[in-house]
């Protein structure tokens, strides 16, 4: 009977096991357009994705937070991608969104432009980030190689952390 | 080891528990010594502390317990009178006896405090006054606890138990417990049969000065004391050390267990057993106290039902709200009846629930003022004044967490009433006042706060004795002592570094203490109300709203925002007309009765753009916060609420006036104000209150080309849009289009353009020219932004209503294209030379 039981447990740790290996080779990620550029976030640090609801402006905060939002009853931050990355504010549209990201305890929207896609990218395909130094570049975790595109990939953790 | 860390916790929260009624007690005792079950009480504590700490292996604090308990003992058989002296020595021992407790509650053991003088007193005041009075004649032995045997026998044979009524288990280990005790008998004999040991050194005992002989018995002491206790830990394992019954004790002067090693584990903890049911019938005659059935439950638990209730208040807010709106809509459906009864129903439990919760989250407030006596007592001792505590009121009941906050404020305004306001009974005789000083410390409810008053009968404040104190130390100028009224000048105590003392005493005089109350009472968004009298006394008021997670607010509108105050520091609200605000040193202020209130607007605090002409009305919110008021001048009132704070998060915490937020009845959120942050910006912000045009006149700008000049057109016919357009494009202006007055008015609300001036259609669906015309007017921007009429009515009475909504220019149709030209450039003060 234990024996049994071994096998069966050691049958699972394998599964599981070579499930790792699978899902450390590709990486999964959400596509979304900001300005005119193409970004990405792994697909496992987005809580969810909304249509635009309404907010309330925070006082004393920099341009780009635009306030606070209710979702389900908790207040989350909501974050203009645009401003943050010194574009141009653009007017809602039908296909704004928020992207409602998190790391660890720490809850963020976004707003974005468009949703592009959900991307399966094998981690080969990923470089490091470009040698640049200026601030907005340390938001980059790497760039994603596609056959005919580039898209940057963002670090979660640095969106969600206060700079000011 | 878990099973040790469980009983630890046990022990400590017990200890802290009968401390907590011991000082108390202890001060009671000052005045009735010879009460019996009070130091039958105070007894108990010593003894049971001792024997539970013993039996945990805290040395220490078992030799501190131990001698505390034998000089106790000696008073409860008459053999001590307690007077002042000896209570100092008591009272200092069980401050020792705390830190000892906090040390083992930090660090896990009791090492590292010096009880040795402390014992060396107690043991002191035991020889010095049982050698002064005809003892019996054992009566030595308590003061020197060595190990002797005879106080051991003596122990136990008085403990006799009823062995009847045991059960077999229990038979057991008594029986083991009774060998153990011998065997520890016969070590200690053989051990100390030749030697009398000081009282300091039986506690360690040193192993390399002893015989082979000593060490023999040392070694089979050690092992009977590991049997004791394993048996007592059998027969005992969750049962409490109750204390030994005092009324068994024999005639004889029975120090209980004297071999502090030994002796306390076996009897202290195996002892109950048999005694229990005595000692808890004893506790119910003395207490008269019903037992109450309660449970102790994690406070994490209850924060997180709170947290919970929170939520459940905020969609009972949200439900009320979709009931009105269905009621609205469906006047008269029949199922609106059944919906109203579900909604008060669910809003009456939700509510009920809330103060249910509340109510278990409550502590009498005693718990507070319990160690005030005290208090009082060693500061009258050493400030040399008679000074009586009157406590009232210690039932109340208030929130868990705001009884930890509260201490720290009383402690300090009560010193601050024994150092400051109680006399010295010199003074106090010659002023032709009773010699003593009472302070009163009272407690009552007043509404959805807790009212804290303490009064003295002392010297009072002096307002213009507080006003110089505070030239000379340059905490306000002469000009705002000059302005300032007698409570004002009461409030200059509770500045930081503000001090009437002259010189710096251990009680007060650092002028930290009053700030300390400052600091706490705002935090807890209560107030504080001082009122005194020369020679009179003061009254010190704090006002405390019952609980911190669900408040009451006043939501207030300014512009298109909200914002909610808590309701504990709304003190009321006016609606006063522009005129009354003065501008006195660039700070706006108004006239409140017989008081001067500066004024802040909410918009100014936080940025917000002012677009709208405020009416010729303006509301002031007067807020209340500890000793200080300010008025806040908002667009609106919109009503009160009960809101539940939650926080902005990581990422937005600590803004500045911002407390927190809530979410409204429709889902949307309105943050909440931080009176105390808001008062100390309201300091440094610069006032805009009655310049509100500032913004206008700066519109203009610089213009440096035609396409600076920016223009809208408002027409929903395109042709009619068409003919302006090409009438203007010669000008080179910048010109934008919009087909109705809504569109028209959303384009000046984005405010992407910097418009000179509308041409304004007057027949438009959605919304009129006049219409469009009144809104825009009441844009405070837009207020002197010229509207022109372009229009095919020509009526008399068109052009009137034209002008009444605040057209400045009326043209019909048709017109020449020179004609709308000319009429443009003049009012958008074209620059030809551009």
């Amino acid at each position: 009977m234990s024996e049994k039981l071994q096998q069966i447990i050691n049958k699972q740790n394998k599964a599981l096991s070579g499930d790792d290996i699978k899902i450390d080779e590709v990486i999964q990620l959400v596509g979304f357009i900001v300005g005119d550029e193409e970004f990405s976030v792994p697909i496992l640090s987005i809580q969810e994705i909304i249509k635009p609801i309404s907010w309330t402006r925070v006082p004393q905060t920099p341009e780009y937070i635009l306030g606070v939002f209710n979702l389900r009853g908790s207040v989350i931050p909501l974050i203009d991608l645009r401003s943050r990355f010194g574009l141009e504010t653009q007017k809602h549209t039908e296909e704004t969104r928020f992207i409602v990201m998190k790391n660890n305890d720490d809850v963020a929207g976004f707003v974005i432009d468009r949703l592009t896609e959900a991307i399966r990218l094998p981690k080969k395909d990923v470089g490091p980030a470009p040698d640049t130094v200026n601030e907005e570049a340390s938001m980059i975790d790497g760039v994603g190689k596609q056959a005919d595109r580039i898209i940057t990939i963002l670090k979660v953790g640095k969106l969600l952390e206060r700079n000011f | 080891m878990d099973e040790f860390q469980e009983i630890l916790q046990d022990f400590l929260v017990e200890s802290f528990e009968l401390i907590e009624q011991l000082d108390q007690d202890l001060v009671e005792l000052e005045s009735r010594p010879d009460d019996l079950d009070l130091l039958n009480r105070i007894f108990r504590v010593a003894h049971t502390i001792k024997g539970a700490s013993s039996f945990l292996n805290f040395d220490v604090l078992t030799h501190l317990t131990h001698h505390m308990e034998n000089l106790l003992n000696m008073a409860r058989h008459g053999d001590l009178v307690i007077d002042a002296d000896v209570m100092d020595v008591i009272l200092e021992s069980i401050d020792l006896m705390k830190a000892l407790l906090v040390r083992i509650r930090d660090s896990g053991e009791d090492s590292g405090l010096e009880v040795n003088p402390c014992v060396a007193r107690l043991d002191a005041v035991a020889n010095g006054t049982s050698l002064g009075e005809t003892v019996p004649a054992p009566a030595a032995a308590p003061s020197t606890p060595a190990p002797e045997p005879k106080p051991a026998v003596a122990a136990v044979s008085e403990e006799e138990p009823d062995y009847s009524g045991m059960s077999d288990a229990e038979v057991e280990a008594e029986i083991e417990r009774l060998i153990a005790v011998r065997q520890a008998e016969d070590a200690a004999k053989r051990a100390n049969s030749a030697k009398s040991s000081t009282p300091s050194a039986e506690e360690e005992p040193d192993y390399s000065g002893m015989s082979d002989e000593e060490v023999e018995a040392e070694i089979e002491r050690l092992i009977a004391v590991r049997q004791a206790e394993d048996a007592a830990k059998r027969s005992n394992k969750a049962q409490e050390p109750e204390p030994v019954a005092p009324a068994a004790s024999a005639p004889v002067p029975v120090t209980p267990p004297a071999a502090p090693k030994s002796e306390p584990a076996p009897v202290a903890k195996a002892a109950p057993a048999p005694k229990k049911v005595e000692a808890k019938d004893d506790g119910e005659n003395r207490g008269g106290s019903a037992v109450e059935q309660t449970i102790r439950v994690d406070v994490k638990r209850l924060d997180h039902l709170m947290n919970l209730i929170g939520e459940l208040v905020l969609g009972k807010n949200r439900l009320i709200k979709i009931n009105d709106d269905v009621e609205e809509r469906y006047e008269g459906e029949a199922f609106l009846e059944e919906l109203n009864q579900v909604v008060s129903i669910v809003s009456l439990v939700t509510t009920d629930l809330q103060i249910a919760v509340m109510k278990t989250r409550m502590l009498p407030i005693g718990k507070v003022f319990n160690k005030f006596p005290r208090m009082i007592r060693d500061l009258s001792r050493e400030l040399n004044k008679k000074i009586e505590l009157e406590i009232t009121g210690e039932e109340t009941e208030l929130d868990k967490s705001i009884v930890e906050e509260i201490g720290d404020p009383l402690v300090h305004i009560i010193r601050n009433s024994c150092d400051h306001g109680i006399e010295t009974p010199e003074v106090r005789l010659a002023a032709g006042k009773e010699e003593g000083g009472t302070i009163q410390l009272k407690a009552y409810h007043e509404g959805n706060h807790i009212v804290i008053q303490i009064i003295d009968d002392g010297k009072g404040l002096d307002a213009d004795m507080l006003k110089s104190k505070s030239i000379e130390k340059n905490i306000i100028t002469e000009k705002e002592a000059d302005t300032m009224s007698e409570k004002e000048a009461f409030g200059l105590i509770f500045r930081p570094g503000f001090s009437t003392a002259a010189q710096v005493t251990s009680v007060s005089g650092r002028g930290v203490g009053m700030d300390v109350v400052k600091t706490n009472i705002e935090k807890l968004n209560g107030m504080i109300d001082i009122d005194s009298e020369v020679g009179q006394g003061t009254s010190m008021k704090l006002k405390i709203p019952l609980t911190l997670a669900i408040i009451q607010a006043l939501l207030v509108g300014v512009q298109e925002e909200y914002y909610a105050i808590p309701l504990a520091s709304v003190l009321e609200t006016v609606r006063i007309s522009k005129d009354e605000i003065y501008t006195v040193e660039s700070r706006s202020v108004m006239r409140l009765r017989d008081e001067v209130l500066s004024l802040v607007h909410i918009g100014d605090i936080f940025e917000v753009e002012r677009v709208f002409d405020n009416s010729e009305h303006a509301y002031v919110v007067v807020l209340g916060l500890a000793e200080s008021k300010i008025g806040l001048i908002v667009d609106s009132l919109v009503g009160q609420e009960e809101i539940v704070i939650k926080s902005l998060g990581e990422y937005l915490k600590g803004i500045e006036g911002i407390a927190g937020a809530t979410i409204r009845g429709d889902g949307g959120v309105t943050l909440i104000v931080d009176v105390a942050a808001l008062m100390q910006m309201a300091k440094s912000v610069k006032s805009t209150v009655g310049q509100e045009s500032a913004e206008a006149k700066g519109r203009g700008g610089a213009k440096t080309s035609p396409t600076d000049y920016c223009v809208m057109i408002v027409d929903d016919s395109k042709t009619d849009r068409t003919i302006m357009r090409k009438a203007l494009e010669p000008m080179g202006i910048t010109l934008v289009e919009a087909t109705d007055g809504v569109e028209a008015l959303n384009i000046l609300k984005q405010g992407d353009h910097n418009f000179d001036g509308m041409l304004v259609d007057i027949e438009m669906p959605r919304m009129d020219g006049y219409t469009l015309a009144a809104e825009i007017k009441k844009y405070n921007k837009y207020k002197n932004l010229p509207l022109i009429a372009v229009t095919s009515r020509t009526g008399k009475a068109d052009r009137m209503r034209g002008v009444e909504s605040g057209m400045v220019e009326y043209i019909t149709k048709p017109y020449s294209p020179e004609y709308l030209m000319n009429v443009v450039k003049r009012n958008i003060k074209f620059n030809e030379g551009l």
